[in-house]
């Protein structure tokens, strides 16, 4: 194995494992509240958004519409996920529609 | 401390790995496609296994082969993974009034199997065990099925890749497709408007700086924009809710 997987591999234990851990090792049972319950709350959807978005809508260095298949799958993943709550029906409904798309848009 | 066994059915560490079945059903799939997707990006099958042994968080995995594939460092993966695992923190924070008296075994052996979806299952569960000695055994259950189903699930995607090298683009698109799904569970009235100015500051920010920092950027951004409106529409709501608010 690679030093640097290795070394991804226990950061990604330590940050993980810290923040499971820490409220046990520190709290006596009290809540956040306020900002920063809000903040921490909104936190992975903003995520989500950073994730996905930018991914489907940007293509090299420029925002590509019509030849995209990442957009367009993506949008049928969104409609799909929405009728079907069903993470692995979802997961190979995406794939397929991308394999799909990518295909016929190139 | 209140060591009483519930009257009705004593429920332990078995009871709690019943009520992990239906988590473990559901992990497999994603475990599967998490351990073939690793070896498509050159991971061996055991790496794929030490990841989901060591970190055990599934979408911050996802992102992590991805992000190594595409050549990002160790310490923009650490990043990655602690903005998308500080939630870990206020699921923690909420389980552990069940606890009150526990030793530190307790607290890291319980600690270590939090995700998503244990912790709702814990809180549904745990409300109706009684007594603390009992509630660590439950939840012990739920968790360690949860673990094992994600390891060893890991190990079996990892294996197929392996020996079953499969040519198929849509791998491309199986992390995003994950996103999406877990988007849709998540979104809701209350969180929409910073959702979308994520979406648009991270556009933004992507088409303007090179690297992965639109991501941290973005993020923070629309979620201390989005947390000090919250604070700003619901003051009344949220003083009548928790009785004594701090003044912020």
């Amino acid at each position: 194995m690679s030093v640097r997987l290795l070394e991804t591999i226990l950061l990604m234990t330590l940050v993980t494992y810290g923040s499971r851990v820490l409220p046990f090792l520190l709290f006596k049972g009290k809540n956040v509240q306020g900002f920063a319950r809000d903040f921490i709350e909104l936190v992975p959807i903003a995520l989500l958004a950073a994730l996905v978005i930018p991914d489907l809508m940007i293509q090299g260095d420029t925002i590509a519409i019509i030849h995209n298949p990442f957009l367009w799958a993506g949008v049928l993943t969104f409609l799909f996920a929405r009728l079907v709550p069903n993470l692995f029906l979802g997961i190979i409904f995406g794939m397929s529609v991308f394999w799909g798309l990518d295909k016929f848009l190139k | 401390m209140n060591q009483r066994v519930s009257r009705e059915v004593k429920k332990g560490f078995a009871f709690g790995l019943r009520q992990s079945l239906t988590i473990a059903i559901g992990y497999a799939p994603v475990a599967v496609t998490f351990g073939i997707l690793a070896t498509q990006f050159g991971l061996t099958f055991w790496e794929a296994g030490l990841m989901s042994f060591l970190v055990y968080a599934g979408a911050a995995q996802f992102i992590a082969i991805a992000m190594l594939h595409q050549g990002a460092t160790v310490g923009m993966v650490g990043l990655t993974t602690l903005i998308l695992n500080s939630r870990h923190l206020l699921m923690s924070m909420s389980v552990v009034p069940n606890f009150p008296n526990r030793t530190l075994p307790w607290s890291l052996g319980l600690a270590q199997g939090l995700t998503d979806e244990t912790f709702v299952l814990n809180t549904r569960v745990l409300k109706d065990v009684d007594g603390e000695s009992n509630r660590r055994r439950v939840m012990l259950g739920i968790n360690l099925g949860a673990f094992v189903s994600w390891f060893v699930f890991t190990i079996l995607g990892g294996v197929i890749g392996k020996w079953l090298p499969v040519q198929f683009s849509g791998f491309q698109f199986a992390l995003l497709a994950l996103f999406i799904i877990l988007t849709i569970s998540s979104l809701s009235k209350k969180n929409l408007m910073t959702y979308l100015l994520a979406a648009l500051l991270a556009i933004v920010f992507k088409l303007l700086i090179p690297g992965k920092v639109y991501l941290l950027l973005s993020v923070t951004l629309a979620a201390g924009i989005g947390a000090w409106w919250r604070r700003r529409e619901l003051p009344l709501q949220n003083e009548q809710q928790k009785g004594q608010m701090p003044k912020l």
